[in-house]
């Protein structure tokens, strides 16, 4: 806190001391007027001072015309030391009581210093209505009284101003913005009332090491005030459209020099009253545009900044099971917080787990920069030659207006298999679990007869194979072909028995042929009649005992046997007939013999 | 003279199994392994081959022969309870759990049932069957006795059945020993395309011991269902047909 006015009216009363041999810095001399008001009211008394950071050598005074001067020219001079290089500014300043209304301008004062002729800068007064003075306050005043101010009568000695380095950005751009304290009048307490909240934005503040407010004198719309920095924020918009940053509220309690007549009391600094001031900053409005759509990078979430990227695999062979680092840094200015991790495209076989995230970053007005480490644990379960794709990063660098994308190098991972057993460990399930306790080892080798076979060698699908199984079917074939011709040949009963006439006489005639032989002509003829007979019973199918010549005459005609056979038939049976009791003359046994077998023939043939 | 001939000659599969099997004993698998694999390029083969050359490979630690061999030992004797045993436990080993399923008791049983006897026996069956099917119907032809003509023929139509029957199920048992449909994939890792194109879209990831049936051939590509039921093509050298 400082007692500048205090200071000034200490001055008002003691005699001028110039502090001579004090040399100037080596900056360059500037020579700054400012006003303690520049809106004031008729009869009031303000101060314009001429301050210039040097020894003031001479000073001409600018016409100050239309204003009265009550007081001054006060000087006063300060200097520091820093590092044994010695600074020193003085100032000269007038009190001023305004007469008429109206807009003033106060004329450069022409300052010597170092022997230079330096103009100072021109200052804007603009003069109203002079108000009432209160009464109540100043008829009574009372110390240690706080009262509620109006905080229109202080608003242009006391205001919080937020400072925005920029109002007009994208989303995710930072930007910062500054809430700073201008004050000239005497400040006795204060407190925060309300911090703002920052809808809509992702906000960092900077931190200050140091806990006390640093102070500055700054002139704004050429009025010097003291400037407190009270906070300080990068903000980075979410989301688009017109967004207003909440202004500072914070309660001060202002000492203010209450009016006097009594010259004892102003000699020892005046009664004064303490008065409480809520006031706000002005709210700022910041309009934010989205990110444009065109040239928007496939994968692009959301890094806005300037960044540059670099990638590392501390190892390109390992064994299965193995773990691999593989780290990505991304280096520059912007968002660096709110990056998301970037997506990893790994073979399928490579076990990834979620990356750490080590941070470097370094908040200041300028922003927020600095690099972030994604470093990500990869193993490889199975062994194979992998390459991990390279990464890409897009960005929008708002200064350009563009996207840059951006790509690491790709890298070749040899995985040797690993050791035995290992990758058993990762895969095991439970539900496997029962299997394992039937048997811990395999069953032994067989060692017995080893059952060889060879393809193509055996007798399966070999020539003699189809041939056996074949004959079968042409055996059959071959039967039931001969049975069918055989059937076929037997059909006609006539030449069947034709074919077969010799062997039916034959067969009967068989024993007559051995009597015939044997030469016993009695049994020899009795033979042949008898076959004769046998034939016929047979061949008419009478029985022997029923058989006689009319029968058999009878039967034959009847079966179309012509009469010169029947006749020949019946002869030859009488000759037999006859050759039992008598000897045969004129025909020999053979004839007789050849004659019976004729007439079956022929009876064969023809019946 | 004589003697170089039967240096160069090779070593009877017999002798070769024998000498597997000791090497096996000592532990001295990779060596078992060979004679075995000799046994077998010698064009002889058995299920108790492919399962000592599958215990060989599994005491190796290499679980895709492994697994290959006792899938061609179970596939010649199916329900064998040992090579089942030894198959599940190369199984627990490699990287893919699928859930198979169960194969039913019927298709189980019918298998069985068509490799009860060796091809070479069925071949036998059915010869003399049908010869003496076919005999016993000529004598049904020739014979005049109803007594012997009746029997002969009801008897030999059986024996023709069965013979028929013998013929039918060798030729099922050979297409089924020498016509493949599955396969043990052989490389580590294989990337499973939605179609035979090097830049398909990569539906899933199967890795080495996982058996596959193969669905369809095209040039270098096979297509290939999992037991799951998930469909994909891979490329043809990264499995080996059981």
């Amino acid at each position: 806190m400082k007692h500048y006015y205090i200071l000034s009216l200490l001055l008002l009363w003691t005699s001028t001391i110039f502090a001579n041999g004090i040399k100037p810095g080596a900056q360059d001399v500037k020579v700054t007027a400012t006003v303690s008001k520049n809106v004031v009211g008729t009869g009031e008394v303000f101060e314009i001072s001429f301050s210039v950071n040097g020894n003031i050598e001479s000073f001409n005074p600018p016409a100050l015309n239309g204003f009265q001067v009550v007081g001054g020219p006060n000087q006063s001079s300060s200097y520091s030391s820093i590092n044994g290089s010695t600074t020193s500014s003085m100032s000269v300043s007038y009190d001023l009581v305004a007469v008429k209304e109206g807009e003033f301008v106060i004329g450069p004062a022409v300052v010597g210093v170092n022997g230079k002729q330096i103009k100072s800068n021109a200052v804007k007064v603009k003069v109203v209505k002079g108000r009432a003075v209160p009464q109540g306050n100043a008829a009574q005043p009372q110390r240690d009284q706080v009262a509620d101010g109006n905080s229109t009568d202080i608003s242009k000695r006391l205001f919080l101003r937020a400072v925005a380095n920029k109002t007009n950005v994208y989303i995710g751009e930072q930007f910062s913005v500054s809430y700073k304290l201008y004050t000239n009048i005497d400040l006795v307490d204060n407190a925060l009332d309300k911090l703002p909240d920052f809808n809509g934005f992702w906000s960092q503040e900077i931190k200050n090491n140091n806990p006390n407010v640093q102070w500055e004198v700054e002139s704004y719309n050429g009025v010097k005030y003291h400037v407190a920095t009270l906070k300080q924020i990068i903000l980075f918009p979410e989301r688009f459209g017109k967004l207003t940053l909440d202004p500072l509220a914070m309660t001060f309690v202002v000492r203010q020099a209450a009016p006097s007549n009594d010259p004892i009391e102003q000699f020892f600094g005046g009664s004064y009253k303490d008065t409480k001031y809520k006031i706000k900053s002005s709210p700022i409005t910041i309009n934010v545009k989205p990110l444009p759509e065109a040239g928007k990078p496939e994968g692009f979430n959301g890094a806005v900044g300037n960044f540059s990227i670099g990638a590392n695999l501390d190892k390109t062979s390992v064994k299965a099971n193995e773990a691999l680092n593989y780290a990505l840094k991304i280096t520059g200015s912007g968002n660096l917080k709110l990056l998301k991790a970037p997506e990893l495209t790994l073979p399928a076989d490579i076990e990834k787990y979620d990356p750490k995230v080590n941070d470097n970053i370094n908040e200041s007005m300028t922003g927020v920069s600095g690099s972030r480490e994604y470093s990500y644990l990869l193993i490889p379960r199975h062994e194979g030659n992998y390459t991990i794709e390279p990464l890409k990063f897009s960005y929008f660098n708002p200064s350009t207006g563009k996207y840059v994308s951006l790509s690491t190098g790709s890298f070749a991972v040899k995985v040797a298999k690993g050791d035995p057993g290992s990758n058993v460990t990762a895969y095991a399930a439970g539900g496997q679990q029962d299997v394992k306790m039937l048997a811990k080892d395999i069953a032994y080798i067989r060692t017995g007869n080893s059952g060889l076979t060879r393809d193509g060698e055996g007798f399966y699908g070999s020539a003699l194979y189809y041939a056996l199984l074949c004959t079968g079917p042409v055996l059959f074939l071959a039967a039931f072909g001969y049975r069918k011709w055989y059937r076929e040949n037997n059909r006609d009963i006539v030449k069947v028995k034709g074919r077969n006439a010799n062997k039916v006489a034959a067969k009967h005639l068989a024993n007559a042929q051995k009597q015939l032989l044997s030469g016993d002509k009695k049994v020899f003829y009795e033979d042949v009649y008898r076959g004769l007979y046998g034939y016929l019973s047979d061949k008419l199918n009478i029985s022997a005992a029923d058989l006689n010549k009319d029968n058999i005459r009878g039967q034959l005609k009847a079966r179309a046997v012509n009469e010169s056979l029947i006749d020949q038939l019946t002869e030859t049976l009488d000759l037999c007939e006859m050759a039992r009791y008598a000897p045969i003359t004129g025909i020999s046994e053979q004839e007789v013999f050849d004659k019976a077998k004729a007439i079956i023939n022929d009876i064969e043939n023809n019946a | 003279m004589i003697s170089p001939l039967f240096l160069c000659a090779k070593e009877n599969p017999e002798t070769l199994f024998a000498k597997g099997n000791g090497q096996y004993a000592k532990a001295q698998y990779k060596e078992a392994a060979q004679s075995y694999e000799e046994v077998l390029k010698d064009g002889y083969k058995s299920a108790d081959v492919y399962f000592n050359l599958g215990n060989a490979y599994y005491k190796m630690g290499e679980m895709a022969p492994a697994i290959l061999y006792y899938e061609k030992a179970y596939k010649l004797t199916p329900g064998d309870q040992e090579i089942s045993l030894n198959l599940q436990l190369a199984n627990l080993k490699i990287a893919d759990k699928i859930d198979a399923v169960p194969e039913f008791f019927l298709a189980k049983w019918w298998k069985s049932f068509v490799l009860f006897f060796s091809v070479q026996a069925l071949s036998v069956f059915a010869v003399v069957l049908l010869l003496l099917g076919f005999t016993l119907l000529i004598v049904y032809l020739f014979a005049e006795l109803m007594t012997i003509k009746k029997p002969a023929f009801y008897a030999g139509i059986c024996l023709i059945v069965l013979g028929l029957l013998s013929v039918f199920i060798g030729n099922l048992q050979n297409s089924y020993l020498h016509n493949s449909t599955q396969a043990i994939v052989f490389n580590g890792t294989v990337n499973v395309k939605s179609g035979p194109d090097e830049k398909g879209k990569t539906l899933f990831v199967i890795h080495e011991g996982t058996k596959v049936t193969i669905k369809q051939n095209d040039d270098n590509w096979i297509k290939v269902e999992l037991p799951n039921g998930n469909i994909g093509w891979i490329e043809s050298v990264a499995v080996k047909e059981i």
